[in-house]
């Protein structure tokens, strides 16, 4: 009896296709036993984790060529995850970014004298958690998974105990992010409620899996002449808050200056790729799920928040001096566009791969310029102004011409990748009829090659008012640095003239 | 009889929930959250989940007020200044909108039928939730051991007075 009905749910926990987060999570353990028992291995532990996520990265990559003919999501742990192409290369993406801020993370704890295993022992399972919220689909999941980056990220981001700035960004981290799940719960509650009453002729069996919870909705919005369930379109909104929440949009990006300026610039680079693509991927994970029967409410919505968005990160960003506010500002502007193709990819079907695409370019982009960052950065990270990178193409030709072509991309500066995924991303919304956000988004670039090109000036030039201040402190990239930012630069410019890796 | 006891219990976790965030002295609060938390074990036992009731005394009446208090005591914070009267107002009518959206949610005019709801116990015993936590939801089960973890290191990350003395090679 139930033993038989429990039987056949564990029969359905099938961990072996959660091997790349459980390798993760043994490093993760396995490091800082290292730590402790063996003192001398302690210089290794930075490539000790490289080693894990590149191993986790290997066994993920067969198992995407091992599926590779796979259509629609696999359902494991009755109903908890589903795995489908989107959720696996979005898994790959978190693993490769996370390679990039551990190694970010060795360079700038080798000017520090912080705790340095723990670092890498946060990254880990942070990691393993986003790769995990990227594949669930159900609520209490989604929540555990969220939270767990969510309390990574509080520590990380006060991670320099001893600096003002980064304990008051860990603070109102902490703050904005307890709100937020606050109300992503909130919503959750109420979601719960509606579906789970039994007094409704279509009350959900599971009401916290995104499917029934998909079910559910489409039915009640029928029963409920197509607008009118209060209680589920109250808790759609509060969800999506909490999200948006997540991915700094206009009007939930207060937080995002004084935390990229204050976090440690590893945390400030893992906060701006790895949480926002998660947020968009959970953005999109639930509009087009269990939300996609509220489409005449959302859609509106998020139109407007991502003209506000868009129009505000730029003009906000245009009066930045210091570079983390730039990166943070850009940042907020970059989530207008990456919501733009959002939007499209619910009308458009290929606008999900330029949305991923987007990610990617953004990604290389942004981790090129904090590894820069943080070889450039002095002993206090969060003080960086433009007037530092003064005259680095001549100082340090090699992160100079990284930076040239990580800020030109971001920019969108035609060769490079940046380029083609913003075209692609309006190609899209063009497609999808968003001729609003469009108009906003095609001014918001040309106010961007603005401060871009501001930085980038700098960088270039050799500003005479400066020249009587003693030469920052800039550390010279090593080996493996230059590699990494190598590929990073690479890749940008590869990627803007060949895109056939991605199957458009 | 049942819906009075309902509407008490109500109010005697939203009012009290209000103190929490106006009350100007921290134990004051603390205080109030307690009653909150009485309150909501009390709807708790209305809904015939007696071992959410139960856990909600125990653990967060009993020991999360508690660790409040510690942490009060530790800090001792002072008294915070009087807030202004648009301030006070304006929370008040904060708090008048959110109960009257919630009653409008549950009886107003296109609300759906929840307001005759009976009272479904699905998770009356431990055993259930226990049955429930190792089955379906163990993947969340270990998830929370890890997010535990990393607290435990933050919170020794973020306290600790001088890691360069052991941080390894610095």
């Amino acid at each position: 009896m139930e033993t038989q009905s429990l039987q056949i749910i564990t029969a359905s926990n099938q961990w072996g296709a959660l091997l790349p987060e459980i390798i993760l999570g043994c490093f993760a353990v396995l490091i800082l036993f290292v730590d402790l028992l063996m003192p001398n291995l302690r210089r290794q532990i930075p490539r000790l984790s490289i080693l894990a996520q590149l191993l986790a990265a290997a066994v993920l990559y067969t198992g995407i060529c091992a599926n590779c003919e796979r259509t629609g999501s696999e359902v494991l742990f009755g109903g908890l995850l589903a795995q489908n192409n989107a959720s696996d290369w979005m898994r790959l993406f978190f693993l490769l970014g996370s390679i990039c801020v551990t190694h970010i993370g060795s360079v700038f704890l080798s000017r520090q004298s912080l705790a340095r295993v723990e670092f890498h022992h946060l990254v880990l399972v942070v990691t393993g958690a986003f790769m995990i919220l990227v594949q669930s689909q159900h609520f209490i999941l989604l929540f555990v998974s969220l939270e767990t980056v969510t309390i990574g990220f509080y520590i990380l981001v006060a991670y320099r105990r001893d600096s003002r700035a980064s304990l008051e960004a860990g603070l109102k981290y902490l703050i904005m992010g307890a709100f937020s799940s606050g109300m992503l719960l909130f919503g959750v509650a109420l979601l719960y409620g509606a579906a789970s009453n039994p007094e409704l002729p279509m009350a959900a069996r599971h009401p916290l899996n995104f499917e029934d919870l998909g079910v559910f909705i489409a039915a009640s919005n029928e029963l409920f002449n197509n607008s009118t369930n209060l209680m589920v379109l109250f808790g759609a909104v509060l969800v999506l808050t909490g999200i948006c929440f997540k991915i700094g949009v206009v009007p939930f990006q207060i937080w995002i200056p004084d935390v990229y300026q204050g976090a440690p610039t590893p945390v400030t680079s893992f906060l701006a790729v790895s949480s926002k693509a998660a947020g968009f991927f959970l953005l999109y994970l639930l509009l087009d799920g269990p939300f996609a029967a509220l489409g005449y409410m959302t859609t509106p919505l998020l139109t407007v928040v991502a003209i506000a968005t868009l129009l505000f990160g730029n003009i906000a960003a245009l009066g930045q001096r210091n570079v983390k506010r730039i990166m943070g500002m850009s940042g907020v502007a970059h989530a207008g566009i990456l919501l733009m193709g959002l939007l499209a990819s619910l009308k458009v079907d290929w606008a999900l791969l330029a949305v991923f695409f987007y990610l990617v370019t953004y990604a290389l982009a942004s981790f090129g310029v904090f590894e820069v960052m943080a070889h450039v950065a002095d002993v206090d990270d969060s003080d960086q102004d433009m007037d530092r990178y003064n005259d680095l193409l001549k100082r340090e030709p090699y992160l100079g011409g990284v930076l040239l072509v990580s800020l030109g991309s971001l920019a969108g500066i035609p060769p490079l990748a940046g380029f083609m995924a913003k075209l692609l991303i309006f190609i899209a919304a063009f497609q999808a009829g968003l001729y609003w956000i469009l108009g906003v988004a095609l001014a918001g670039v040309v106010i961007s090659i603005y401060y871009y090109f501001g930085w980038m000036r700098s960088a270039v030039m050799d500003n005479p008012f400066l020249a009587d201040q003693a030469p920052a402190s800039i550390a010279s990239p090593r080996f493996g640095a230059r590699l990494l930012m190598g590929i990073l630069a690479g890749l940008t410019i590869i990627l803007g003239f060949y895109q056939g890796f991605f199957p458009f | 009889m049942k819906e009075i006891l309902f509407h008490f219990f109500a109010a005697l976790t939203l009012l009290p929930a209000f103190f929490v965030a106006t009350s100007r002295k921290p134990v004051n609060a603390a205080m109030n959250m307690l009653v909150s938390f009485v309150g909501l074990s009390a709807l708790f036992v209305l809904l015939e989940t007696y071992f959410l009731a139960i856990l909600q005394v125990l653990v967060y009446a009993g020991a999360i007020i508690v660790l409040f208090l510690f942490i009060i005591m530790l800090i001792d914070p002072h008294k915070s200044p009087a807030p202004s009267l648009l301030r006070f107002l304006a929370s008040i009518a904060a708090f008048a909108l959110m109960v009257l959206t919630g009653y409008f949610l549950v009886y107003g005019p296109e609300a759906g039928p929840y307001a005759q709801l009976a009272a479904e116990a699905p998770a009356s015993l431990s055993r259930s939730f226990g049955v429930a936590l190792f089955t379906r939801y163990m993947l969340p089960f270990q998830i929370t051991g890890f997010m535990l973890l990393i607290a435990m290191i933050g919170v020794i990350v973020v306290s600790r007075k001088d890691p360069a003395t052991d941080g390894g090679e610095a």
